[in-house]
């Protein structure tokens, strides 16, 4: 059995949000039951906040970089979930008996594979997804690099990432 | 006493500890006195105005705040809160 069943919808959703977003980096949550997603639900980016590169786990040399660079150029390399956003998401999903299945986002001008600081953080998130009663999501990018969009689906755990087996119908 | 889980981005002001116990009847109190003892924590949570920033949640034994009563939600002792910062990527 696959490890998640994502509909062509919900994916064309997802580029939609991306181009729309571009050369920002669009981000969003994928919810549904026993890993068949049937919900989307976009998070703004909020990176260009004031203050918010210093509590979002990137490491030292990331911000130094982030605070190099005007509010939007940080935007098209790098995401910060707004958690008002994420809470509304994840109340509805509770009131709907789904679970979060995927953290999505999308780079617009590099591959559709996580990045250092993707797998920095993701790695720091495993042990607050138990603590704030969600299980671990896969992660999905969508990369707009090229003309046709490229959306790659993996697990990070410990550090390692590995592709997840994603049914599309 | 209030256990306090403590994100990897704020552990520079906790001297590297992930959890901390503090005494506190709410969470702007437990806000109040982490930044006694952790100068710097407060700024990094709350705005000018006292509010929660939009990149952090602070659940309370898994509850968000945000859907409690904010910081003004009571704690009790033997709560555990965590602080969690926001999902983030680049």
């Amino acid at each position: 059995m696959a490890d998640l069943v994502i509909s062509q919808i919900i994916l064309d959703d997802i580029i939609a949000h991306a181009k729309e977003l571009t050369p920002y980096e669009c981000c969003g949550l994928l919810a549904g039951t026993d890993g068949i997603v049937s919900r989307l639900y976009r998070i703004k980016n909020i990176v260009a906040m004031e203050g918010a590169q210093n509590l979002s786990s990137f490491d030292s040399a990331k911000v130094a970089h982030l605070e190099r660079l005007s509010p939007d150029e940080r935007a098209e390399i790098a995401f910060v979930m707004d958690m008002q956003d994420f809470s509304t998401a994840k109340k509805d999903m509770r009131n709907n008996g789904l679970d979060l299945q995927v953290v999505y986002h999308s780079h617009p001008h590099d591959p559709a594979r996580p990045s250092v600081t993707d797998i920095k953080i993701a790695t720091d998130y495993e042990e607050i997804w138990p603590k704030i009663n969600l299980p671990l999501p896969a992660y999905l990018l969508v990369s707009l690099m090229n003309t046709e969009p490229d959306i790659k689906t993996y697990w990070i755990k410990a550090g390692r990432v590995t592709p997840a087996d994603v049914i599309i119908r | 006493m209030i256990k306090v889980r403590i994100p990897t981005p704020l552990r520079p002001l906790t001297k590297g500890q992930g959890e901390v116990e503090t005494k506190a009847d709410s969470v702007v109190e437990m806000i109040e006195a982490l930044n006694s003892t952790h100068p710097g924590i407060k700024d990094r949570l709350c705005d000018e105005t006292g509010e929660l920033r939009r990149f952090v949640n602070i659940y309370v034994n898994e509850e968000d705040i945000r859907f409690l009563k904010g910081k003004d939600t009571s704690l009790k002792d033997g709560d555990e809160v965590s602080i969690v910062p926001a999902i983030a990527g680049g």
